[in-house]
């Protein structure tokens, strides 16, 4: 924990001169993937974002899903959404894995109760769980169940802090994730703003994961 | 001229009433501690009290403005004007009125702005609980409205004018978003031989303001509101008396407005009628030096009808009609001896409510309660008395709840004393938490029911393959049973001279089994059902202090402060034990300490008050009133569940209020004001303080000279 933390200090320490030397504005809102040790974040990943309402004036989006590699870390095309290329499907507050009904993968998925770090390897007894979309995930939907909390009258969700995602990927490594925010630019809005924002900025996923590629179970 | 001769003529002589001293004095009697006539200096826990020149001075209108001024009080603002004792929610306090407890709670909550306090003589607020005494609510403690009796040959009346602008900041009258109230008041008092009649009228029209930046739309509304009160008293003999108090209360409202859900903007018309009706018939009897029994009846009802209409979902509109009833007789016997006093009391109660939110408006709601209360006070010579309680409510709903309570107080010196009590207090739940049957077609669908319908509903829900998911909470339902609370308060009261008194209190309130809504089932559709539960434990403690200074009889001063913790006890053991979570600045999760938790939400920490008044011979006087609140939690924004440091907090508050006064002459005396003098607003969090309010009043008072003996 400690080393990670000096790592990432020196890392920061590394950065921080290097934008002495070229003064660049990081874009907060942008699409971005950064690794620095074994975790990668990801930011602003778009989920299926809000296009508009319907008939009853509910804000909705396209019903498209962003397909992610946790293996490569990047964001795969929807052509390939029928391959093991992808790990993690997002839309909305829907996260799919690349299993059963979801995918032609080997993927499973069960909640931690736990900070992402206290996670160092998987119990041997642990259960993944499948998808059987589109009615149940094996990370499951609703307030309070597994990665997060809507709140009806401020209209905001949030990821619930100590909740870690453990992923069996589709080729059957393992990751663990954190879910960090549901927003553009990875604030949250104020309970005060105005509903426009809170439709416009939200399904922008921000997210941190570490990858095993050696097929075991420790992280 | 003609006129003001013919006043004259029917009023032998008139006068402005005489001075009393603004300070408290130990020999001011109040009767809520005890359920009969102390003096302060007497009584074994602090009582807060209000005189109605104090309440007239502040210039205020409804229990609310008054109450928000008051040390250890907190203001919330769903469901109406509720307010916070102790750390207590609304539905913890007891509001009574002459004894006799007040109806119509909205989710818990007695709105307190619908009170008008024009023919209210004195408040008095003991805190900490006694339902030894009163029963069901009186967790927190117990607040009791007391009426003005029928005096002297009295006439009265008042007019009141306020404006305010909460765009400009100071209120321009019939500008575009002005917010205007009109005050007027009449009271009078007459007798009819032996007969002793009061009237109070008041009557208030009050704009709402639409100042809401965004959607939510939580403003003081536009109401028109009527309060008679008319109280008679008859001597019988010279042992025995009757007295009579009735009061009307008539609410309109009428608002547009939007809501939001779910992102949606749905605008609305909405429109409520609030009827209120209060007969109380006291008999009282002298049998002997010794002896003095009380006979009490009680009647009282409460009746709302709220219609909802969108604009986008008409089909949604709604219409809600709740209507409650209350019933009571009551007998109570008060024996004295040279050293002790033994009071008590046997009372018998029904309670009958309908509703639309329940399962039809025609099937009636009923809870008889059957109670016997017992008080034993006993006097060590001048250093102590003690008083020993106890009460026990039958239920015919839930089961029983026995209320004990013991308090002391012991004058270590003439200008210092002590006072401890420990004391039981409960609620019973209440019409909604066992019948409510609603379903809220607008924001998401959700359901609630109360525990008496949710097992059987849900169940056959369940056979028509409507229901997802049954969570753990549906098992666990069952018959709800009455929240306690353990409280306990020591304090000091130290008086070294007649003009300073300072008073420190602390006090604890342990809770139990407190009612929460929990989600019981999913339905297929995704649709949230919820019910009641006995679930929480909580605790609130804290320390209360005030300080009275009397200035070479012109000045006063008078200062108050309270320091408030609490919390949810399952919460903070999950928190030692490691199982609670936050977030650190950058996203990442990591646990919680217990420095970072909160406690309950809605609370702010600290709270003081600051009163300083000038009051002169002629009754000339200014009267201000600064009064502070530090910030308090209002939602959880790190999805945790707790509320803890990195929460959403509404932003703490300075209030000033101003006050003067000015006799115009004998009979004519001149009030005005400036509420909020600091512009104090805060649409979503309080949004029932309504910005800087001016208003000018003008009371003429013709009292009769030839009664006063």
């Amino acid at each position: 924990m400690r080393a990670i933390l000096v790592s990432a200090a020196v890392l920061l320490s590394i950065t921080s001169c290097e934008k002495d030397k070229l003064p660049k504005t990081v874009d907060q809102r942008a699409y971005a993937v950064e690794t620095i040790g074994k975790i990668t974040t990801v930011k602003n990943l778009p989920a299926d974002t809000i296009i508009g309402t319907n008939s009853i004036g509910q804000p909705v989006g396209a019903g498209r899903y962003s397909f992610f590699s946790l293996e490569t870390g990047q964001w795969i095309s929807n052509a390939d959404s029928n391959s093991t290329k992808w790990d993690l499907a997002f839309a909305g507050t829907v996260v799919r894995i690349n299993n059963a009904t979801s995918g032609p993968g080997a993927g499973g998925a069960f909640v931690f109760n736990g900070t992402f770090e206290s996670l160092s390897s998987i119990s041997a007894d642990s259960v993944f769980r499948l998808d059987n979309h589109p009615v149940a995930y094996a990370i499951p939907r609703g307030s309070g169940r597994a990665w997060y909390t809507y709140d009806g009258p401020t209209n905001l969700l949030t990821p619930i802090p100590g909740r870690t995602l453990v992923i069996r990927t589709a080729t059957g490594k393992f990751a663990k994730v954190e879910m960090l925010n549901y927003y553009r630019g990875g604030q949250t809005p104020s309970a005060t703003a105005a509903d426009s924002v809170k439709t416009r900025d939200q399904r922008f996923l921000h997210f941190r994961y570490t990858y095993q590629g050696n097929g075991t179970t420790q992280f | 001229m003609r006129t003001s001769a013919v006043l004259l003529l029917l009023i032998a002589a008139t006068q402005v009433m005489a001075q009393a001293d603004t300070l408290l004095s130990l020999e001011e009697v109040v009767v809520t501690a005890t359920r009969q006539e102390r003096r302060l200096g007497n009584i074994t826990i602090p009582v807060n009290l209000i005189q109605r020149r104090i309440i007239q001075q502040a210039g205020s209108l409804r229990l609310k403005d008054i109450l928000q001024e008051q040390p250890g009080i907190q203001l919330t603002s769903n469901f109406g004007t509720g307010i916070q004792m102790q750390g207590l929610n609304p539905e913890h306090t007891l509001i009574l009125l002459d004894g006799q407890p007040l109806i119509g709670r909205t989710s818990g909550v007695l709105d307190v702005s619908r009170i008008a306090v024009a023919g209210i003589k004195r408040i008095e607020i003991v805190k900490g609980p006694s339902s030894s005494l009163y029963g069901s609510e009186a967790m927190a403690g117990v607040i009791n409205l007391i009426t003005e009796n029928p005096s002297l040959p009295l006439l009265e009346a008042s007019l009141r004018y306020g404006v305010a602008d909460p765009d400009q900041g100071w209120g321009v009258p019939f500008k575009n978003n002005s917010f205007q109230q009109t005050e007027a008041t009449v009271d009078a008092s007459y007798s009819i031989r032996k007969l002793k009649v009061k009237h109070n009228n008041n009557l208030l029209f009050a704009d709402g303001v639409s100042f809401r930046p965004f959607s939510q739309v939580r403003v003081p509304r536009p109401i028109h509101r009527i309060t008679h009160q008319t109280s008679i008293q008859q001597n019988l003999g010279n042992k025995a008396g009757l007295k009579i108090l009735g009061r009307i209360n008539q609410d309109r409202f009428q608002q547009e407005f939007s809501v939001s859900n779910n992102g949606m903007i749905i605008d609305s018309y909405g429109r409520e009628l609030n009827n209120e009706l209060n007969i109380q018939p006291t008999l009282f009897f002298r049998l002997s030096e010794k002896i003095r029994l009380h006979t009490r009846g009680y009647l009282t009802s409460y009746s709302g009808d709220q219609l909802l209409r969108f604009v986008q979902k008409p089909d949604s509109s709604y219409r809600d009609r709740f209507e409650q009833r209350l019933f009571r007789i009551e007998e109570q016997i008060d024996f004295k001896k040279e050293n002790y006093t033994i009071t008590a009391g046997v009372g018998y109660q029904v309670e009958q409510a309908n509703s639309t939110r329940y399962d039809a408006l025609a099937n009636q709601k009923q809870n008889n309660v059957s109670y016997v209360f017992a008080q034993w006070e006993l006097k060590g010579g001048d250093k102590w008395i003690s008083i020993l309680g106890a009460r026990y409510d039958h239920h015919t709903l839930f089961s029983g709840a026995v209320t004990p309570k013991w308090s002391l107080r012991y004058k270590a010196k003439p200008s210092l004393s002590f006072t401890a009590s420990v004391g039981q207090g409960f609620k019973a739940p209440d019409f909604r938490q066992l019948y409510l049957n609603f379903t809220n077609t607008v924001a998401g669908g959700y359901s609630v029911f109360g525990t008496q319908d949710a097992i059987r509903v849900i169940n056959a829900l369940n056979r028509l393959g409507q229901i997802a998911e049954l969570k753990p909470d549906f098992t666990k339902l069952t018959t709800l049973s009455p929240e306690h609370a353990t409280g306990i308060n020591v304090s000091a009261q130290y008086t070294p001279t007649p003009a300073i008194t300072w008073q420190v209190s602390i006090f604890r309130n342990d809770i139990q089994s407190l009612i929460d809504v929990r989600q019981v089932a999913t339905r297929v559709d995704g649709s949230q059902l919820f019910s009641y539960l006995n679930v929480n434990r909580a605790f609130t403690q804290g320390v209360e202090t005030s300080f009275q200074w009397q200035l070479q009889k012109k000045w006063s001063i008078n200062a108050g402060y309270q320091l408030l913790l609490t919390g949810d006890k399952e919460e903070w053991e999950r928190i030692k034990q490691g199982k609670e979570y936050i977030r650190e600045s950058n996203g990442s999760s990591r646990v919680m300490n217990k420095k970072d938790y909160i406690g309950l939400p809605n609370r702010s920490k600290q709270q003081a008050q600051l009163k300083i008044k000038y009051e002169d011979k002629e009754s000339r006087y200014v009267y201000m009133r600064l009064l502070y609140r530090s910030r308090w939690t209002v939602a959880n924004s790190n999805g945790n569940g707790v509320h803890d440091v990195q929460d959403e907090y509404a932003k703490g508050f300075m209030q000033l209020h101003i006050t003067g006064g000015l006799p115009l002459s004998n009979t004519i005396a001149l009030q005005a004001g400036i509420d909020n003098v600091l512009n104090y607003q805060d649409v979503f969090y309080l949004p029932n303080v309504a910005g800087r309010t001016v208003f000018v009043t003008l009371r003429a008072t013709l009292e009769s000279k030839q009664s006063k003996k």
